[in-house]
């Protein structure tokens, strides 16, 4: 049933608008949305994923630091593992089940190089972050025997970045053509917000997670909007003041109809959908009297400008008319293959300190329950090392923060740190036999707690995440 | 490998500059206007006096040898006058018919192929400027005029042979000491390079203009395909570095692919931003594996992709209609092997300049490149033989006709033997024509250019003619002359073509204002926020190996509906649609000759577009003003209605609200609402 509605919806669109652009007008898909979405609601919510270009390598990032994994730990790990002593002074109050006791990487932990700044530790040990354990893209539950034995379907193009990116931000390894589930998820809800803003806005580039049948990711530069300078913005004093002439020649240009050719019309619907989502940005940013400023102090750094961007939209969602948002933010550099202690100290520092001050703001406006942030990446790292770096893995472990989590605590399933050797191959069972960790819970899992947390019904869980019933658990129960 | 003969005139005006006897029933020989090739055409007449063009031989000459056999081809018979007069030949040789047959060689004008329509010797004012679109950073009048004189082949050929840019010269000029850890200087030798603008690190300045647009206009192309960015924590000090790998670029811009893939391989650039510099051998006693992060992205991004391809570009799929993998980890893990054992050169190295890398200092601090301007961030990489694995068998990539059995590459090798095994094992794997081709097709020509056009490029790429494999040279001549290229197909009206990419629209700019600085230097793109925030793209900044944008980029909406691939779309985010017209605002408002408008507007290093040049004009006659950017920024493609819009808002600019600075006022409105509109943001 609803998996008609969604055809319905994505046949009506094509007949409704014909060679027209789909992305003809606000006001259009607005309708749209709203005559084929069931969704109300009374209160906010927004999701914020949390991109982690490049692969983070989560084996470092929580690091057992009792006797017997850290041994295992560290001979698997040998030039670039973590002291014992170190991971110890960053322990986590809550243990994953597996025997094993647990810490975070320094960057992680309470003292920083800026000294004594609370970050992801100490959210997770005040109940306010929780660890997921191993997610990674699956099309079916698998095991590494089954992997090393190919007898288990498994996602295409597994260690690929520009592969493993899109299947964690669609959880779709098995069909890419759907979109991404933040857009997907954002179809189904975008009638919910009274307001014209797009529901999905990123802080970062042009991802596929914020792109469904009808949305497309907004986004925003983290510094600020401002309208253009020819149609009255930035550098107009220099040319033309505010002067009609100027702005009604140049949207005579973009309108809508004027052009002979789809390209010309994708580039003129863009340039009239980023003035008029300017314009309701900055009309929402810039009350009269203004706001004053977050009283929350953000990390100069680029997710900490992103986060504060994302923070001032969401203190002004009654403007825009929010009760649902879904946020894009991202960081870069986590491809360590080489340097990575140095690099990951600072990429998980910058992650820690933003998303601690981050949830501080949520606190601060008053939505900290309503507010759920989490990581993703394209894959975790292996478990060998290429002397000071790790190469493209599969599973990784992952963040997930806010106020509505059940935080304080581990879920999903540790991965062995056994050493494979030459006498026996197969020691940790979940090596794939190349030295990347094989997950145990799967990208729908993750994605789906979060989307169902978010208010999508079970019904329409099960057609955003078609795969979902092939794992054990639907819900992950981390929020 | 030259063009083996064009012929582009009413054939009845071509008979009769020629020797051509309509009354002798033998075959006529048609000279050819221009001798591009030393081609000859015959042609054979009909009975009645009238030429009927019935059958055309066309005979190769020298750069033909070997594959390119005369050919024969007959035309539709009979044809009627009016055909007759209409009928347009143009034969390609070496690349094209030699390498394609048949197929491409008839002489209807309709035909999809080798025949192009238009005038080829000598293209209109309207054809040569949007060829220099594709073939360059933006037309100008000098160069439209110039084009139209040589033709295109001859301003290939003319190009070819032009001295190459670099940029390490001017890095040098600027910085003596090497000192200079930003990437100011390198961004301002790559816009006068690009431009073509008097370069003043070099003699002979200010009479020193760069001439070889087209080898920039590649370099910047492959600069998009082999990335390395000073957005890598490594590399963002490193100028000397990138700019040094950019001067590789655009030294093989006409060489081998062959050639290429190894110069980027060994450079240092290279080596750091995918982290092959100082990769070991295996040790199992540490689990160490060899990094697999330059074997996996010069397999992916840099020569076959992920899936097999036909010849056209294609993907192959299997039974189950499948993709089918180019290659697996064993693959990954073979190639990681190989790159193992190189390190930064030791020219220059010593007890008097710095610690040279052996095999005990392999991984030492003293083996790295202390200095900005070392010669170890600009020369090719060393092996260093202790570290290379030379014990273990090396599963390569294994495809139809591959030189090592089963794809292995025995043990044995020293790393260059191994590293020479395993990029030519690269080089010759069938997917290289199609992927390479299609994305240099989709960063000059078209996003989504037919498979047809794919396969004639990847077929030059896999024999130019000559019987050499990936002659770059001989695939740009492909790609720019090809049919597709030359006209847009009738099929195609409303689709064809891409969206420029913002760095180019400023170059265009530029180039059609003939901007100068007084100092010659060009500061304009050292801005901040850095250039990339503003417009999405910047001279080797891109945010990752993945370029800007990726080459299978769909843009939601009706592209996407359409089944429209759109690479430079992605990087048109709502951000950069706002920032991207606010930074050509500013050049365009504040730049001109003489301004001390805004900040730095009258600094030596700041370009200033000559808007006066035009003033008079857009006072005079405003329509004129713009037909003659109709032509240099949109090769004459401009709708009535755009048109119009323009004309009436600069029209509303009066010396009565404007005074004397209208006429200038005018031509930057024009340029404005130019640079900024849908139809010019899609190169036609």
């Amino acid at each position: 049933m609803h998996l008609d509605r969604r055809e319905f919806l994505r046949k009506s669109i094509c007949a409704a608008l014909g060679g027209v652009s789909l992305y003809s007008a606000l006001g259009n898909l607005k309708l749209m949305a709203a005559a084929t979405s069931n969704y109300s609601f009374a209160d906010y919510k927004a999701l914020v994923c949390v991109f982690l270009y490049g692969g983070n390598d989560g084996l470092n990032m929580i690091v057992p630091y009792d006797a017997a994994h850290y041994a295992q730990y560290r001979s698997l790990r040998a030039q670039i593992a973590l002291a014992q002593s170190t991971v110890q002074a960053n322990a986590f109050n809550a243990a994953p089940g597996d025997g094993g006791q647990y810490g975070a990487h320094p960057a992680l932990g309470d003292q920083t190089a800026s000294g004594g700044n609370a970050g992801l530790r100490t959210l997770f040990n005040a109940g306010k972050a929780a660890i997921v354990a191993n997610v990674g893209t699956l099309i079916y539950p698998i095991t590494g025997a089954q992997f090393r034995a190919g007898s288990v379907p498994v996602p295409p193009s597994l260690f690929s970045h520009a592969d493993q990116q899109p299947q964690w931000q669609t959880a779709r390894p098995d069909d890419l053509t759907v979109g991404g589930w933040g857009g997907r998820v954002a179809d189904l809800l975008a009638g919910a917000n009274t307001g014209s803003l797009p529901m999905v806005v990123s802080t970062s580039n042009n991802n596929v997670f914020e792109r469904g049948d009808t949305v497309s990711p907004y986004c925003v530069d983290p510094g600020g909007v401002s309208q253009m300078s020819y149609l009255g913005g930035g550098e107009a004093w220099i040319a033309t003041g505010n002067d009609p002439d100027s702005a009604a020649a140049y949207k005579a240009l973009i309108a809508q109809g004027t052009q002979a050719h789809v390209l010309e019309r994708a580039f003129a619907d863009k340039s009239r959908l980023a003035t008029a989502n300017a314009d309701l940005l900055i009309a929402a940013l810039n009350p009269v009297p203004p706001l004053p400023a977050l009283r929350t102090a953000f990390p100069d750094t680029g997710l900490g400008n992103q986060l504060r961007m994302v923070a001032q939209m969401i203190r002004v969602r009654a403007t825009l008319g929010m009760s649902r948002q879904v946020f894009f933010v991202s960081a870069g550099n986590y491809d360590t293959h080489s340097d990575q202690l140095a690099n990951q100290q600072d990429n998980l520092s910058e992650l820690s300190q933003a998303l601690n001050a981050f949830y501080n703001a949520t606190v601060e406006l008053g939505v900290a329950n309503g507010v759920t942030a989490f990581t993703a990446s394209d894959f975790g790292r292996s478990f060998t090392s290429n002397s000071t770096g790790t190469d493209h893995g599969w599973g990784g472990h992952h963040f997930v923060v806010g106020g509505a989590v059940h935080g304080g605590s581990f879920y999903g399933t540790m991965p062995s740190l056994a050493l494979n050797t030459d006498a026996n191959p197969t020691a940790n069972p979940d090596d794939t036999g190349y030295g990347q960790v094989v997950p145990t819970t799967s990208v729908d899992q993750y994605a789906a707690t979060l989307a169902s947390w978010f208010g999508i019904g079970a019904a329409d869980l099960a057609t955003i995440f078609p795969n979902l019933g092939r794992f054990a658990t639907a819900n992950l129960g981390f929020v | 490998m030259g063009m083996l003969g064009i012929v582009w005139e009413p054939l009845h005006k071509l008979l009769r500059s020629t020797r051509f006897n309509p009354k002798s029933g033998a075959p006529a020989v048609l000279g050819l206007r221009r001798q591009d090739a030393g081609a000859n055409i015959r042609a054979a007449n009909g009975p009645q006096g009238e030429p009927r063009m019935r059958r055309v031989i066309l005979t190769c000459s020298h750069a033909c040898s070997g594959s390119c056999a005369p050919a024969t081809r007959e035309l539709p018979s009979p044809a009627t006058l009016v055909q007759r007069f209409l009928w347009r030949a143009v034969f390609v040789c070496g690349p094209f018919v030699c390498a394609l047959g048949a197929a491409h060689a008839t002489v209807d004008a309709s035909a999809a192929g080798m025949i192009a329509p238009g005038p080829w010797i000598s293209p209109s004012r309207t054809d040569a400027a949007r060829f220099l679109a594709q073939a360059t950073f933006g037309a100008s009048d000098a160069d439209i005029a110039h084009l139209q004189r040589v033709g295109y082949l001859g301003w290939i050929n003319e190009q070819a042979a032009a001295a190459v840019s670099l940029e390490k010269p001017y890095l040098d000029w600027d910085s003596p000491t090497g000192d200079n850890n930003n990437q100011n200087p390198r961004r301002e030798i790559w816009t006068i390079n690009a431009l073509g603008s008097p370069d003043p690190s070099r003699a002979g300045y200010p009479g020193n203009a760069h001439v070889d647009q087209l080898r920039q206009r590649m370099a910047f192309a492959l600069s998009e395909l082999f990335v390395v960015s000073d957005q890598n924590s490594g590399l963002s000090y490193q100028q000397w570095a990138l700019g040094s790998y950019y001067d590789a670029l655009a030294k093989d811009a006409f060489a081998n692919y062959r050639t290429l893939l190894e110069d980027v391989t060994k450079h240092p650039a290279m080596g750091n931003y995918l982290s092959m510099i100082q990769n070991r051998k295996a040790d199992a006693s540490l689990n160490i594996h060899p990094d697999e992060n330059y074997a996996r992205e010069v397999l992916q991004l840099f020569s076959i992709g992920l899936t097999q391809l036909n010849a056209d570009g294609t993907r192959q799929l299997d039974a189950n209609g499948q993709p089918v993998p180019t290659y697996g980890q064993t693959t990954v893990r073979g190639f990681a092997a190989v790159f193992t054992g190189w390190n930064y050169t030791n020219v220059g190295c010593g007890p008097s300049t710095y610690n040279c890398c052996d095999a005990d200092h392999y991984f030492d601090w003293g083996c790295a490149a202390i200095d900005y301007n070392s010669p170890r961030w600009q020369l090719p990489m060393q092996p260093i033989e202790a570290w290379h694995d030379s014990t273990s068998d090396k599963q390569l990539l294994n495809y139809p006709g591959v030189a090592l059995a089963n794809g292995v590459l025995v043990h044995g090798g020293d790393a260059q033997a191994e590293m020479t095994a395993a990029l030519d094992n690269i080089f010759n794997h069938p997917n290289v024509g199609p992927f390479v081709g299609r994305q240099l097709i989709q960063r000059l020509v078209t996003s989504n250019p037919s498979p047809a056009y794919v396969a004639r490029v990847a077929a030059v790429f896999n024999n130019n003619g000559s019987g050499v494999r990936g002659d770059l040279l001989a695939v740009l001549k492909a790609i720019l002359l090809d049919a597709e290229a030359r006209s847009i197909p009738p099929g195609a009206a409303d689709s064809y073509g891409k969206l420029r990419e913002p760095i180019i629209k400023f170059t265009h700019l530029w180039r059609a204002m003939a901007a100068r600085s007084s100092s010659g230097r060009i500061d304009n793109f050292n801005t901040y926020p850095a250039l990339q925030e503003w417009i999405g793209q910047a001279p080797l900044a891109s945010g990752s190996v993945f370029n800007f944008f990726s080459p299978f980029f769909v843009q939601p909406g009706e592209p996407a509906q359409r089944g429209l691939k759109a690479p430079e779309f992605q990087i048109l985010t709502d951000m950069y649609a706002l920032n991207t017209p606010d930074r050509l605002y500013h050049e365009i408002f504040c730049n001109y000759s003489g301004s001390g408008d805004c900040w730095a507007s009258d600094d030596p290093g700041t370009i200033q577009n000559n808007i006066q040049r035009d003033a008079a004009l857009a006072m005079s006659n405003p329509g004129q003003l713009l037909d003659q950017y109709n032509l240099l920024f949109m090769s004459g493609q401009m709708s009535g209605y755009m048109r119009g819009v323009i004309l009436d808002r600069i029209n509303k600019i009066t010396s009565g609200n404007r005074g004397a600075s209208a006429g200038m006022f005018r031509v930057q409105h024009a340029l404005y609402l130019i640079l900024n509109s849908p139809e010019y943001s899609i190169q036609k």
